[in-house]
C-alpha cells in the first residue's frame, strides 16, 4: 500500500470513526444546550446500549441492525425516565454542579451494575458480514463501518427535520435559545426538556449499536467516549446538530491522523490541545453562526 | 437594647461554637495518642479525611472566589504527586526523609504554576461551563504528557518510591492534620483578607467590576493558583502514603469528582462546609468499600443521586434554612 | 363596580433573600390600558413576572376573573389568557417570523385558532408577512418589537402585559408603537403597560399605578397623573404652567 493510500485509508478511518462521536455529541449538545446539563453518562449509555445489541445478538440472534428499532424505543423511555426521575429539579433550578453530579452518580451506577452482572470482559458483536470489506485501489472499507456513517447520517438528518418541521422540535430550538421566553408562550419546559432528553439518549443508542459492530466494548470505556462527545460537541457549537456531527468527525480525523503520525498517546493530547485553542479563540463553535450562549 | 442583647446573645453563641470546634480539632489532633494509629480503622478512616479536606479546600477556594467550576483538580493533585515522586527518585534535594518541607512546598509550587499558565487565558476569556471544559481539556493534555514524560515520568507504569523510612502511620496522620488545619486556615484567611472581600464585592456588582478588569484577573489567578497548590500538597502527601505514583491512580478522574461532591454536599461557599462534606464522602467510600464491596460505586452513585436530589444545597444549606439567621 | 380582569392583592415578592415588593395591589378593569411606571429598579418588571408565574409571591394574591393565579404554572396562566411580552423582546433570534408567530399560538386553547390569529397579526403588521420566513434576529428593531408584540397576540390573551415596549426605538417608532396600542385597545383587549417613557404611557392609559423601590406610590386616572406636580417634575422633568 502506498504512502498515499496509507493516509487516504487513515483519512477514511477518521472519519467513520468520528461519525460515531458526532452522534453521541448531537445528543449531548442538544441536552447541554436545552438544559444546560453536561450529561457526562452520555458515554456509558452508549455502553449499556452496546451491551443489549451484543446480548440481543447472542441470545436471540438478532441482528444489530434490526435490533436499532427496539434499542431505539427502549432509549427513548429511558431518555424520559432519566429525565423525569433525575434531573428535573436540578434542570428547574438551573444547577449546573448538581445536574453534573447526578450525571456521575448514574455513570457511577452503570458503570459498576455492567461490570458486575457482565463482567469486565471487553465484548464486540460479530457478524458473518462483520469482515466484509469494499476495496478501492488498496483502500480498505469496512461494510460495518460504513453502515455507522449512514446511520449517522440518516440520524441526523431525522433530528433536523424533526426539529424544524414539528411544533415541539420548534418548541426545543426555542428553548435552547431561550427557555424563560418559551415558557412565556405557554411551553411546557418538562414535556419540552424530557423530549430533548428522550432524543438525546435515542442517539445514544444508535451510537451504541454503530459502537458494537465496530469496535470492542467494556463496561469502563464510556466515559472516554463521553469526554470526546463533549469536545465535539463544543467545536460544532451547542445546539447544533449539523455541527455537532461534523465536529465528531473533524475529531475523529484529528484522532486517526494523529495516531497515525505521532502515535495514539501523543494523539489524545492533540485533540485536547485543538480543544483548547478552538474554546480560546471560537468558542461558539467551528462552524460558524453565532447562536450565542446564554450563561 | 433588643440590639444589644441580640449581638450578646450572638457572641455567646459565637463563642461555644468556637469551643466546640476547639476541642473536636484538639481530639483529633491528639488523636496518636489514644488511637492505635497502626491498624485502627478510624485512623485511617481520619487520615483520608484529612486528604479529602485538604483536596476539597483547594477547589472551595477555586470555586468560591473565581466563580467557576473548575474540572481539572485531578491535574493539579497528579501534579503534586509525582513532583514530589521525581524529585525524590532522581535525588534532587539529597535528602531522605519524608515530609521534607521544601519537597511538599515544591509539590506546591509547580501546579501553582501550571495553574497560573493555564488560568490566566481561560479566566480571561472564558465564562461558564466553556471554562469548565477548558480546565477540563488543560488536565487532559497534562496526562499525555505525562504518559510520554519517557524517563522522567515513566509513562504508564508510574514511579515506585523507594521503601519506607518510617514504619507507622502517626506521621501521616500528624502531617495530614496539619495540612488540613493549614489548608482550613489558608481558605479562611483568603476569605477575610482583603483579596477575599475586594473579589466577594467585585463579583456582586458586575458593572463596577469591569471597569477593575485587571484587577479581578489578578486576583482570580492568584486564588486559582493558591487552589492548586493546596491540591499539590495534598498530591505530594498522597505520593509519600502509596509509595505508588501513577496516571491512573494520581489523575483518575475520581480525584476531579470528589471535591466537586464534597464541597456540595457540605455546603457551596462555605469554610466548614468541606470539611463536613469530607467526612461524610469519606465515611461513604471506604465503608461502602467494605460493606458492599464489588457494588459500591452503584451504592455511592445512587446517594450521590439522591443527595444532590433532594439536598441540592448541600449540609450547611440545610442549616441555613433550618434556623436563618440575620 | 365594572369588571376587574386582574386583580393583585397585597403582594410580597423577593429574589431569594432580597424582597423586591411589598404590598403591592393593583387591579386592571376589562377592555382598559392600565399604566405602571417608575425609575429603573423599582420592580416594574418583578410585579409582571409575578402575575406571569416566573415569581411566586410569599404573600398575597392574583387574581383573574375572579379565579386564583398564585400557584399554577406559566404554561397554564398563559392558557387562561395572560400574556407577557418581556423586556426587550426576547424573541427567538434563529427561528424565522412565522415561528415565532407558531409558537406565540402554542397554548392548547390558541393552537385551533392558528390560522385566523395569523391572518389578525399579518393585517396588523403587513411587514412581518413580508418576512415571514426570515430569521427574526435579522429584522429591525421596530419590526423586532411588532413581532413581539404580534407573538403575543397569537396566544388569544384577554390580557397583554408589555414590558417597555418602546425601549430602545426612535421617536417615530415610539408614535407607532403607542398608534397601535391604541388600536389594540380598540379591538377590545385589556392592556397592563410598563414604561419608562411616562409622558406617553400616562397619555394613553385610562389608569395608572406608580411604583417607587417596590411599592404602591401613587394611583389613579391617566389624566390625572399626567398633570400631577410631582410626576411632572420626577419622571417627566417638566414645570406644570400654572393656568
Amino acid at each position: 500500500m502506498s504512502d498515499v493510500e496509507l493516509i487516504v485509508q487513515v483519512f477514511i478511518n477518521g472519519i467513520l470513526f468520528g461519525s460515531m462521536y458526532g452522534i453521541a455529541a448531537i445528543g449531548l449538545s442538544l441536552i447541554f444546550g436545552t438544559m444546560r446539563i453536561v450529561f457526562i453518562a452520555q458515554g456509558t449509555v452508549i455502553v449499556l446500549s452496546g451491551y443489549f445489541c451484543f446480548w440481543l445478538f447472542h441470545l436471540f440472534g438478532i441482528d444489530p441492525y434490526l435490533s436499532l428499532i427496539p434499542i431505539i424505543i427502549i432509549s427513548l423511555l429511558l431518555g424520559t425516565g432519566f429525565y423525569y426521575g433525575l434531573f428535573k429539579e436540578s434542570a428547574a433550578l438551573k444547577d449546573r454542579i448538581g445536574s453534573l453530579l447526578i450525571a456521575v452518580g448514574l455513570m457511577f451506577f452503570l458503570e459498576n451494575f455492567m461490570t458486575v452482572v457482565w463482567t469486565p470482559n471487553p465484548r464486540a458483536v460479530v457478524t458473518s458480514y462483520g469482515f466484509f470489506a469494499f476495496h478501492i485501489a488498496d483502500i480498505n472499507i469496512t461494510l460495518t463501518r460504513l453502515i455507522g456513517l449512514v446511520l449517522a447520517i440518516v440520524a441526523t438528518l431525522g433530528i433536523s427535520i424533526f426539529l424544524r418541521k414539528t411544533l415541539i422540535g420548534t418548541a426545543v430550538r426555542a428553548t435552547s435559545e431561550d427557555a424563560e421566553a418559551s415558557t412565556l408562550m405557554g411551553i411546557n419546559p418538562n414535556r419540552v426538556n424530557a423530549v430533548t432528553f428522550a432524543i438525546g439518549i435515542g442517539m445514544a443508542g444508535i451510537a451504541g449499536i454503530t459502537m458494537a459492530t465496530t469496535y470492542s466494548f467494556d463496561p469502563v470505556y464510556g466515559l472516554d467516549f463521553a469526554i470526546k462527545a463533549l469536545v465535539a460537541l463544543t467545536l460544532g457549537g451547542i445546539g447544533r446538530v449539523v455541527g455537532a456531527l461534523l465536529g465528531g468527525i473533524l475529531l475523529g480525523l484529528i484522532a486517526s491522523l494523529g495516531a497515525y503520525f505521532v502515535g495514539t498517546d501523543w494523539s489524545q493530547g492533540i485533540v485536547f490541545a485543538v480543544f483548547l485553542l478552538a474554546l480560546t479563540f471560537r468558542p461558539y463553535g467551528l462552524f460558524g453562526g453565532g447562536g450565542g450562549d446564554k450563561a | 437594647m433588643k440590639d444589644r442583647l441580640d449581638t450578646y446573645l450572638k457572641k455567646d453563641k459565637r463563642a461555644i461554637y468556637l469551643i466546640i470546634i476547639a476541642l473536636v480539632v484538639i481530639a483529633l489532633g491528639a488523636g496518636p495518642f489514644y488511637m492505635d494509629v497502626d491498624t485502627s480503622f478510624t485512623a485511617y478512616y481520619l487520615f483520608i479525611c484529612f486528604i479529602y479536606i485538604v483536596l476539597a479546600q483547594g477547589w472551595n477556594l477555586v470555586a468560591g472566589y473565581t466563580g467557576q467550576i473548575s474540572l481539572g483538580s485531578h491535574a493539579f493533585f497528579a501534579l503534586g504527586a509525582y513532583t514530589t515522586a521525581i524529585i525524590w527518585v532522581q535525588d534532587v534535594t539529597k535528602t531522605w526523609y519524608y515530609f521534607d518541607p521544601l519537597v511538599m512546598i515544591l509539590s506546591g509550587i509547580i501546579p501553582a504554576i501550571f495553574a497560573i499558565i493555564i488560568g490566566i487565558p481561560l479566566l480571561s476569556r472564558l465564562r461558564g461551563d466553556y471554562f469548565s471544559f477548558g480546565t477540563l481539556a488543560a488536565a487532559e493534555v497534562l496526562r499525555v504528557l505525562i504518559l510520554r514524560g519517557g524517563d522522567f515520568t515513566k509513562g504508564a507504569g508510574g514511579i515506585r518510591l523507594p521503601g519506607s523510612v518510617f514504619e507507622s502511620m502517626e506521621p501521616y496522620y500528624w502531617v495530614g492534620f496539619l495540612l488540613a488545619l493549614l489548608a482550613t486556615a489558608v481558605v479562611y484567611y483568603v476569605t477575610r483578607s482583603r483579596i477575599g472581600l475586594a473579589l466577594k464585592a467585585l463579583r456582586e456588582d458586575e458593572t463596577s467590576a469591569a471597569s477593575h478588569g485587571i484587577y479581578i484577573l489578578q486576583y482570580k489567578v492568584l486564588a486559582f493558583a493558591i487552589g492548586s497548590f493546596l491540591m499539590g500538597v495534598c498530591g505530594s502527601l498522597y505520593a509519600y502514603y502509596l509509595f505508588m505514583v501513577q496516571p491512573n491512580g494520581v489523575m483518575n478522574l475520581n480525584w476531579m469528582f470528589l471535591p466537586i461532591l464534597i464541597c456540595v454536599l457540605g455546603g457551596n461557599g462555605t469554610i466548614l462546609g468541606p470539611i463536613v462534606g469530607s467526612f461524610i464522602i469519606a465515611a461513604l467510600f471506604s465503608y461502602a468499600d467494605i460493606y458492599v464491596g464489588q457494588v459500591h460505586p452503584m451504592v455511592s452513585g445512587v446517594i450521590i443521586v439522591l443527595v444532590m436530589k433532594f439536598m441540592p444545597t448541600g449540609i450547611m444549606g440545610l442549616k441555613e434554612k433550618i434556623s436563618p439567621h440575620r | 363596580m365594572a369588571n376587574q380582569l386582574l386583580e393583585v392583592k397585597g403582594i410580597d415578592v423577593s429574589y431569594g433573600d432580597i424582597q423586591a415588593l411589598w404590598d403591592v395591589s393593583i387591579s386592571v378593569e376589562e377592555g382598559t390600558i392600565v399604566a405602571l411606571v417608575g425609575a429603573n429598579g423599582a420592580g416594574k418588571t418583578t410585579l409582571l413576572k409575578t402575575i406571569s408565574g416566573l415569581i411566586h409571591p410569599k404573600k398575597g394574591e392574583i387574581l383573574l376573573s375572579g379565579k386564583p393565579l398564585s400557584n399554577l404554572k406559566t404554561q397554564d396562566i398563559v392558557d387562561l389568557g395572560i400574556t407577557h411580552v418581556p423586556e426587550g423582546r426576547r424573541l427567538f433570534s434563529d427561528l424565522t417570523v412565522l415561528e415565532n408567530l407558531k409558537l406565540g399560538a402554542y397554548t392548547p386553547s390558541a393552537r385551533p385558532f392558528f390560522a385566523d390569529s395569523l391572518e389578525r397579526v399579518y393585517n396588523l403588521f403587513p411587514i412581518l408577512k413580508n418576512r415571514q420566513n426570515q430569521r427574526s434576529g435579522t429584522l429591525s428593531g421596530g419590526e423586532q418589537q411588532m413581532l413581539a408584540i404580534g407573538r403575543a397576540i397569537m396566544a388569544r390573551p384577554k390580557l397583554i402585559m408589555l414590558d417597555e415596549p418602546s425601549l430602545g426605538l426612535s421617536p417615530i417608532l415610539v408614535k407607532t408603537i403607542f398608534d397601535l396600542i391604541g388600536t389594540l385597545h380598540e379591538q377590545k383587549l385589556t392592556i397592563l403597560l410598563v414604561e419608562q417613557n411616562v409622558n406617553q404611557a400616562l397619555k394613553i392609559a385610562h389608569q395608572a399605578y406608580v411604583l417607587k423601590t417596590g411599592q404602591i406610590v401613587m394611583s389613579g386616572r391617566g389624566d390625572e397623573l399626567l398633570a400631577n406636580e410631582e410626576i411632572r417634575k420626577t419622571y417627566i422633568g417638566e414645570r406644570v404652567r400654572k393656568r
